[in-house]
């Protein structure tokens, strides 16, 4: 038998150039404004950045114009994570659907499963027990906590400091390590239940959570006291992609972003949900719009959450975790939409029940889809480096982006 | 909630409605046909009592007899959230209005419904696939696309898709697996 060589890569005759061998964004242009995307003007030129590049926060691709050193344009490509998770949904049952939501926004996946149970328990007329209210509220700030401080440790990254991030985990794997003990999951927890919760707070959680609230605010001061003093992040973010509040409400922007332009919007307080309407806590808003403002939102609000579990830790009241259900739940036909405040804006489900024990039609709306967009925007007569560093403000996690 | 809203709307809109205004739990609800999807959107973002300035959620639905637009509007004047159901579009070639002449936020979700559904929005700038590859030929979320392999049905709903044995992934059959829920 004779065994084939296998061709050298030094052979002249293996190297061939093929038409692959060249980057061209896309040979024939779909839409009016790809054509106008794809059209260079003297002196402009494409980069492309990503798919795998560590500040797009998982998985994104940046076709960006330049001019020089100048981003003239430029045209995200989405999908590389996409999973189809709403075609699952409407293909397993609702409970089913719970654990389908939860790997979407792996940061703070708590507020992935809040959204969905949110409708379906609008859907089937459900009242949750005051206790699993608290417990989600509980839970939910905590998880707001952990991703901001992972925010802060990116951001700083993003633009070039390394030390923050390793501050920021010290603080962010306390709370996952708390949560796990909690839940019996790191990152996915899987925990909200249609009409309750999976169990009740345990001691480990409770003893962790003690400990850790015991000096939480002088960590996060210190962590802080890292970052918003220094000249250099200051100086670099302070009117960076500026977004003033008619452009970011016409943009669909929810969160700390919109908070960020001077818009005091927040579902807690105006669309409230569970127990917060008996809570007392401030919406933090900054006037400037720009990326500095952004993050400063983001770490005002961690204070607040802070001040909220305080309060619930105080007010939680004894009693069942979980409402009385059939196991197999077969809601009216209806529809309904739940919507949470997360760490991004506005996550939300619109769930459209048929009758059957599946949803029909399951959205699933992300605030970091709707961010990702003003990327472009934003980022226009600014160097290549501040696109990153608008991005990591905009704070997008590409798992909720592409479902 | 507000109460009155349904009231205004049925007084502004009148005719317009297919269906009366729903209110449940924090949700009111209005249906209209596609003719005047425009025009109250416009309406809802301008009137003076009513003020729907922010865009929550846009997405497309397809209930097997038809397609569907639906929006969620949050209002900035009273805090109320309406949700706007545009329905009458053909399922064969389904086309409505673009939202972006009001909100340039909705660009990417409908380009996300065109990809998903093949609902054409007319006036999008940038109205091609955002989720799956370029050259993909078919809409997933269309009620006539079945899973290769659909392990994931539960036992208790009526039609298993894996004993539908020939049928690619990507073909657009006649069929429709689940029946409309009518609501």
């Amino acid at each position: 038998m004779t065994q084939q060589m296998r061709p050298s890569l030094d052979d002249p005759r293996v190297a061939i150039p093929a038409d692959s061998t060249w980057y061209e964004p896309a040979p024939s242009p779909q839409t009016e404004r790809q054509a106008e995307f794809l059209t260079l003007r003297e002196g402009e030129m494409f980069v492309n950045m990503g798919p795998q590049h560590p500040s797009t926060h998982g998985v994104l691709r940046v076709i960006i114009k330049v001019n020089g050193e100048k981003v003239v344009d430029l045209d995200p490509v989405l999908g590389y994570l996409h999973r189809g998770v709403e075609k699952l949904c409407e293909n397993a049952d609702y409970h089913q659907a719970i654990c389908y939501t939860d790997p979407l926004e792996y940061v703070s996946s708590l507020f992935c499963e809040a959204a969905p149970v949110a409708a379906f328990e609008k859907l089937m007329d459900v009242d949750v027990p005051r206790r699993a209210q608290y417990i989600r509220v509980l839970t939910m700030e905590l998880n707001r906590i952990a991703s901001h401080t992972l925010f802060q440790g990116w951001m700083a990254l993003d633009l070039g400091g390394i030390t923050p991030i390793l501050w920021a985990f010290i603080e962010r794997d306390e709370i996952v390590d708390m949560l796990a003990a909690l839940t019996g999951q790191k990152l996915l927890y899987n925990y909200y239940r249609i009409g309750g919760v999976n169990g009740d707070l345990n001691h480990e959680f409770m003893s962790r959570l003690g400990t850790w609230m015991s000096r939480a605010a002088a960590q996060i001061d210190s962590n802080l006291a890292l970052i918003n003093e220094n000249e250099i992040f200051v100086r670099r973010t302070r009117g960076l992609g500026v977004l003033d509040a008619k452009t970011a409400l016409k943009m669909g922007v929810t969160g700390p972003n919109l908070r960020a332009s001077g818009v005091p919007f927040d579902l807690r307080r105006d669309r409230p949900y569970l127990v917060y309407p008996e809570l007392e806590f401030d919406v933090p808003t900054r006037d400037e719009g720009d990326s500095l403002a952004r993050y400063l939102v983001r770490m005002d609000e961690i204070k607040q959450s802070i001040r909220i579990i305080d309060q619930v830790l105080h007010e939680m009241p004894d009693g069942p975790v979980m409402a009385k259900l059939p196991r197999l739940l077969r809601p009216r036909p209806g529809r309904a939409f739940g919507a949470v405040e997360g760490p991004r804006g506005v996550y939300g489900t619109y769930a459209i029940s048929d009758g059957t024990d599946q949803p029909f039609r399951m959205r699933i709306h992300d605030p970091s889809f709707v961010h990702l967009q003003l990327v472009g925007p934003l980022t226009k007569g600014n160097l290549i480096a501040d696109t990153m560093a608008v991005m990591a403000s905009l704070d997008p996690v590409m798992g909720g982006v592409d479902k | 909630m507000d109460r009155r809203l349904a009231a205004l709307l049925q007084e502004t809109f009148g005719e317009r409605l297919l269906a009366p205004v729903r209110q449940r739990y924090d949700e009111s609800e209005i249906r209209i046909a596609l003719k005047d999807a425009t025009d109250t959107l416009r309406t809802l973002h301008d009137h003076p009592a009513l003020r729907f300035e922010m865009l929550i959620d846009l997405c497309g639905v397809d209930t097997g007899e038809e397609m569907q637009v639906v929006y969620h509007l949050s209002s900035s004047k009273s805090g109320d959230w309406l949700r706007v159901i545009v329905s009458g579009l053909d399922r064969s070639a389904p086309r409505i209005a673009s939202a972006t002449f009001m909100w340039p936020g909705a660009e990417w979700m409908e380009r996300e419904a065109y990809d998903m559904f093949g609902i054409i929005f007319e006036g999008n700038r940038d109205l091609r696939r955002i989720y799956m590859p370029d050259d993909y030929r078919s809409h997933p979320l269309r009620k006539d696309f079945y899973l290769a392999d659909d392990a994931s049905r539960s036992p208790a709903a009526g039609v298993r898709n894996m004993e539908r044995v020939g049928t690619p992934a990507d073909a657009t059959a006649a069929t429709v697996l689940r029946k409309s829920p009518g609501v």
